[in-house]
């Protein structure tokens, strides 16, 4: 157990309308737990920062947000997550569908390896789009900020782009799908500071219509870019508010460490 | 507002439940939510569809080896006794036994071992050790992939121009030793060399820094530490050379011998050429003796190969980093 | 203490010696390889020229008739090439949709417990020598047939199709599995999060980026197939025959040539040169579709590389 200065943990709740409510979440790889009694509940329209040192569970809960945890034979999930009202983990909860509403992107770019233009139709067309694929392209590459880059060579591999391009293009991969909410995995962990910067600045515009929870190593980028932040430490939820709050005055004396650098 | 398509209620209030969001926040250019159809029974069920036939390909594999194995089983066991593996061939099916066949089947694998395991290592070794990574040594690598698929018959051509007529060993235990050595070779050199890869570089650099020659790196420390996997390349190939049919039947092994072969120039019969000769008599009781044949080859392998798999344990607890 | 050590000239000399007569030795054993090819080449194509002395080209590959025993003698190469193909055909009509579904099964729904069964038991499957094989096609596969068909005859092609389709059927497997295995999981994983299915992202995702690695597979089952020998000719007959009719007996190229060389044909006689000609044949074709998959694995490699 996490020592620190509180008889009662830092709970903060925003205001409603809520994109998901974690209630009481528990992950267990085996015998050891990697995320512990959890709440949380992520706003509507906000980028909600998951931020804490290496291990303490942050991407964990960031996948058991959509059920990818699915994937990891050894881990054990209880709790619920409630989104649209419903809990994802309820018994006829189908998680295919969940994905369609939750879409990830990951820390290292995987697009696929084919066209940048199969790339971004291959989600919509199974899930049965049936709108236009041409102004699907434009509009999902153009929110990424990618669209004047590979607007004449969308034939092209989407291997072939710049490992930033490629993190853009998965951003308007999961963005075409037109999802609530997009989970991000450290996004721009393995990204150059050019990209890294374009790719802050997408997040910003795109909160205006998704709802985004992003894991990050980066404090400063916490700063720039969340409008909560969550300090998780040891699979424990240590400290929720809002950014400036959590960053300039931290109610818990850990996340005061944390977040002046002394540990990392 | 909501179409469930026949799913659950927790899936359609996932799916199709309405965003409660302050209207004037959706920007308008976004597509609206009506025209997707995601066809999710379809779905669902080709998944299932997928896994079941998946699952059912596997399965009919399995039975297949399973009835393979029994039918043959239940054929030749009862042929099966002391007196089969000891006697000679025999004009009269109940008489006749595997005896030559076995014992020719032993001692042409190891003739062929002796040949085919040295040059074959040897050759590994110099490929992977000793040869720049030139154009030669790729002409050189692509050359043996091509050997390994050449069918055996035509190794079988091959070793009777050569071995049984051009070098005048005849139809003989060398002749046959020789032609299934050649054609073991890539599998053991390929096997060989994966070994070798597998042994970490420090490895010889910590024994250049000490002054030692290539030659005395590779014999002294290289080489045991590949052993489990040179070892168990040269089982696998063994037990394909034990399963050969054609090459021998194209240099002439005899499919009746009434003694066995007491030198490397003797005729000589092996096990699946003695099994073939006896499937291809019409007389039931023929085939029951190929059957029972089988399973003496069966067994043999099963033998080689467990044999091979405890080698391999044991050599690889000695080699320990 | 020290002076002996570094000062041993004669040992050192010894190993240098040593190490060169090695390297000589082992570099004859690697080039014995290129040597066996060369044999093999000349030998065939010695014959071979031989043979086509005496029968033309236009009459090997222009006429349809192979035979080389009667009166008159005929070598068109088709009903060989036919029957071959047939069997060839048919194994890869079993042997390749079931390997790659094995091979799909094992990388997408197996456990591991589950994976260390079914492996062992494909390699055993694998394992099995080639007239084992023809044995369980002569006395299990064709009285069944004949049961279900009554017009299969004893020797016909469908009956060693089907065994030299279980016969390749655990090397698709295995390459298909391990081709499937080389997709990184991360590309998998993007898949997965947009909302597909595993059957949507096993045959949409991860099928296609393996797909060299896959159809390298299926040209190697199909080379195998087609110099396969001891099956077919347990169970396919001798009867040269152009046909598309698998319940009838035919002949292969290979059991052509086991049928002359265990036969009494003099050494010298046009037919006895004939199967190097045949002989000559099959090389080509098995190293052309073994040059294929090599290419296809080489380029898929690079992919992920």
């Amino acid at each position: 157990m996490v020592t620190t200065n509180r008889g009662q943990p830092a709970l903060f709740e925003p205001s409603p309308p809520y994109a998901l409510e974690v209630n009481d979440i528990n992950v267990c790889y085996g015998t050891s737990r990697a995320v512990l009694d959890l709440n949380l509940k992520v706003p509507e329209h906000t980028i909600v920062a998951l931020i804490g040192p290496s291990g303490c569970g942050k991407s964990t809960l960031l996948r058991s947000m959509n059920r990818m945890n699915d994937f990891v034979t050894a881990a054990k999930v209880t709790g619920e997550v409630l989104f649209r009202g419903s809990n994802i983990y309820g018994k006829d909860a189908d998680p295919v569908l969940l994905r369609r509403q939750i879409g990830m992107v990951f820390q290292k770019p995987n697009p696929f390896p084919t066209s940048i233009r199969k790339n971004i139709t291959w989600g919509p067309s199974i899930n049965g789009y049936q709108g236009n694929y041409d102004e699907l392209i434009e509009s999902s590459l153009r929110r990424a900020a990618l669209w004047d880059e590979v607007a004449g060579k969308l034939g092209e591999s989407g291997l072939a782009l710049s490992g930033g391009q490629q993190q853009r293009l998965c951003i308007a991969r999961a963005i075409a799908m037109d999802p609530d909410v997009i989970l991000m995995d450290e996004p721009c962990s393995a990204l150059d500071p050019g990209s890294t910067l374009k790719i802050e600045n997408l997040l910003l515009e795109l909160k205006e219509r998704f709802t985004i929870v992003i894991v990050t190593h980066n404090m400063q980028q916490a700063r720039r870019v969340s409008d909560y932040t969550a300090f998780m430490y040891q699979g424990e939820l240590i400290e929720f508010g809002p950014t400036d709050g959590v960053f300039e005055t931290p109610k818990q004396d850990l996340t005061r460490d944390y977040v002046s650098g002394r540990f990392g | 507002m909501s179409n469930t398509h026949g799913m659950t209620p927790i899936n359609s209030a996932i799916f199709g439940g309405s965003l409660r969001i302050q209207g004037e926040k959706k920007a308008l250019t976004y597509q609206a939510r009506a025209t997707w159809q995601p066809r999710h029974r379809w779905r669902a069920f080709s998944s299932k569809l997928f896994k079941i036939s998946t699952f059912l390909a596997t399965l009919l594999a399995i039975a297949a080896l399973i009835y393979l194995l029994h039918s043959i089983a239940g054929q030749g066991l009862e042929r099966l006794s002391w007196d089969f593996i000891t006697s000679f061939p025999s004009r009269f099916a109940a008489k006749a036994g595997i005896k030559a066949a076995l014992w020719g089947s032993a001692y042409l694998t190891l003739l062929t071992a002796a040949i085919a395991v040295p040059i074959g290592v040897g050759a590994a070794v110099y490929l992977e050790e000793f040869a720049a990574d030139s154009k030669l040594r790729r002409f050189v690598d692509i050359n043996i992939a091509n050997l390994a698929g050449v069918p055996s018959i035509v190794y079988g051509m091959l070793g009777l121009m050569l071995f049984v007529r051009l070098c005048n060993f005849g139809r003989s235990l060398i002749a046959g030793a020789a032609t299934m050595s050649l054609l073991i070779l890539p599998i053991i050199i390929v096997s060989a060399r994966e070994a070798l890869k597998t042994v970490p570089m420090g490895i010889r650099h910590a024994a250049f820094g000490l002054g030692a020659t290539k030659w005395q790196t590779i014999r002294a420390h290289v080489l045991p530490a590949a052993l489990p996997g040179i070892l168990s390349g040269i089982i696998l190939s063994l037990s394909r050379a034990v399963g050969e049919t054609a090459p021998l039947l194209m240099i002439g092994a005899l499919s009746y011998m009434a003694f066995l072969p007491e030198s490397l120039q003797d005729a000589f019969t092996v096990l699946p050429i003695q099994i073939f000769n006896w499937s291809t008599r019409p007389q039931d009781e023929f085939h029951v003796a190929a059957a029972a044949g089988i399973i003496v080859l069966l067994a043999l392998l099963l033998t080689v190969n467990a044999l091979a798999i405890l080698l391999r344990m044991r050599y690889q607890r000695k080699a320990q980093w | 203490m020290n002076q002996g050590v570094f000062l041993n000239i004669s040992r050192v000399k010894i190993a240098h010696i040593e190490e060169a007569f090695v390297k000589k030795a082992l570099f004859l054993c690697a080039a014995l390889s290129v040597i066996v090819t060369i044999g093999i080449i000349t030998v065939l194509l010695g014959e071979t020229i031989d043979f086509f002395r005496v029968v033309s080209l236009g009459e090997f590959f222009g006429t349809a008739t192979w035979a080389p025993m009667f009166e008159p003698r005929q070598f068109g190469i088709w009903p060989l090439v036919g029957g071959t193909f047939l069997i060839t055909f048919g194994a890869g009509l079993i042997g390749i949709p079931g390997g790659l579904g094995v091979g799909m099964f094992l990388n997408e729904f197996a456990p591991a417990s589950v994976r260390a069964i079914i492996k062992p038991l494909l390699e055993i499957l694998a394992g099995i020598p080639t007239v084992v094989y023809g044995y369980f096609a002569v006395t299990v596969i064709t009285p069944a047939l004949q049961q279900l068909l009554p017009d299969t005859e004893i020797f016909n092609a469908a009956s060693a199709a089907v065994v030299v389709g279980i016969m390749v059927l655990p090397m698709v497997a295995s390459l298909c599995d391990d081709a499937l295995r080389a997709v990184p999981r991360s590309v998998k994983e993007a898949g997965y999060a947009l909302g597909a299915t595993k059957c949507e992202v096993a045959i949409q995702v991860t099928l296609p980026a393996a797909l060299s690695g896959v159809i390298a597979s299926f040209i190697l089952a199909l080379s195998r197939a087609f110099g396969e020998t001891m099956a077919v000719t347990l169970a396919a007959g001798s009867t040269p025959r152009l046909t598309l009719n698998p319940l009838q007996s035919v002949q292969t190229l290979t059991s052509y040539i086991v049928q002359v060389s265990t036969g009494d044909t003099p050494q010298g006689s046009i037919e006895y040169k004939s199967i190097f000609a045949v002989g000559m044949l099959l090389l080509v074709v098995t190293l052309l579709f073994n040059m294929l998959a090599y290419v296809l694995v080489k380029r898929f490699r690079s992919v992920y590389e």
